[in-house]
């Protein structure tokens, strides 16, 4: 990179402004999702009535699980529901 | 102060199943998915979310797969700038992919790039200096907000951004000089 010019440093701490929290944290916290949702899902393939409690009713099962059930999270295990 | 670790050795870290290594990933990253997302494809605040946890969801599942650790921040512009497409190809079928991406993409990347060095640069100087540059040009925050919320005389922050320019500009420099020393 080529600029050491104070005006353009400034200009280039702009270019970044920060990205809300909330975004931030659900993506770092994407690895103890995954591992609660694997688990989950496990037990639900060796357990008919949790598989039918999360079909019934995702949101209440995931959030009993201690998994916070965003929108992507929802939508993450229902494709892996309806995949065979 | 423990040096930044580098990209390649924060990628090595997290394939091994190393959750801190993620977390500081998607630190050093977010700002720069979410530059490209909102400043260059113009995606809306609901939009730039889907695809922002998208990027992210794909880069942990796709990080084993990477050929070279020192390629994430390029492999990541790649793989947002695929989702931006896809996600607004899915928004307006009938206009053409090639006409989607917005004019200028390349040099946006190119900015956002050097600005991420800049970032590297500012967390070398430390505190408070990087803090104080971040809230005043990137959150934009006043003189007046900066000292309250750093409890500091609001009369002094002008010169104390001043100072921590002149620093970040030294710290750019030697990097510079790291990069392509003098030779003779």
């Amino acid at each position: 990179m080529a600029t050491t010019d104070i005006e353009e440093l400034g200009r280039l701490i702009a270019a970044l402004p920060p990205t809300p929290e909330g975004w931030v944290r659900a993506a770092q916290e994407l690895p103890q999702v995954r591992r609660g949702l694997d688990d989950l899902l496990a037990r639900a393939e060796a357990d008919s009535a949790l598989r039918e409690r999360l079909l019934a009713d995702l949101e209440s099962t995931l959030a009993d699980a201690g998994i916070e059930p965003t929108r992507h999270v929802l939508s993450d295990v229902r494709e892996r529901l309806r995949s065979p | 102060m423990e040096p930044e670790p580098t990209d390649a050795a924060l990628v090595a870290r997290c394939r091994s199943g190393d959750d801190s290594a993620w977390t500081l990933l998607v630190e050093r990253f977010s700002r720069y998915v979410y530059a490209i997302c909102s400043q260059g494809f113009r995606l809306g605040r609901h939009d730039t979310e889907d695809v922002f946890q998208d990027v992210f969801t794909r880069a942990y599942e796709n990080l084993p797969k990477l050929r070279n650790d020192d390629a994430i921040r390029p492999w990541l512009a790649q793989l947002t700038r695929r989702l931006c497409i896809d996600h607004l190809r899915d928004a307006t079928r009938e206009v053409p992919v090639e006409e989607l991406e917005p004019d200028g993409m390349d040099e946006l990347i190119e900015t956002l790039d050097d600005a991420l060095t800049v970032r590297e640069a500012m967390a070398r100087i430390g505190e408070p200096c990087g803090d104080m540059l971040d809230r005043f040009f990137a959150r934009d925050q006043s003189y007046r907000t900066i000292g309250e919320e750093l409890d500091l005389p609001a009369g002094t922050i002008a010169s104390r951004i001043s100072r921590c320019l002149e620093k970040l500009k030294a710290a750019m420099e030697d990097s510079e000089a790291l990069v392509s020393p003098e030779v003779g």
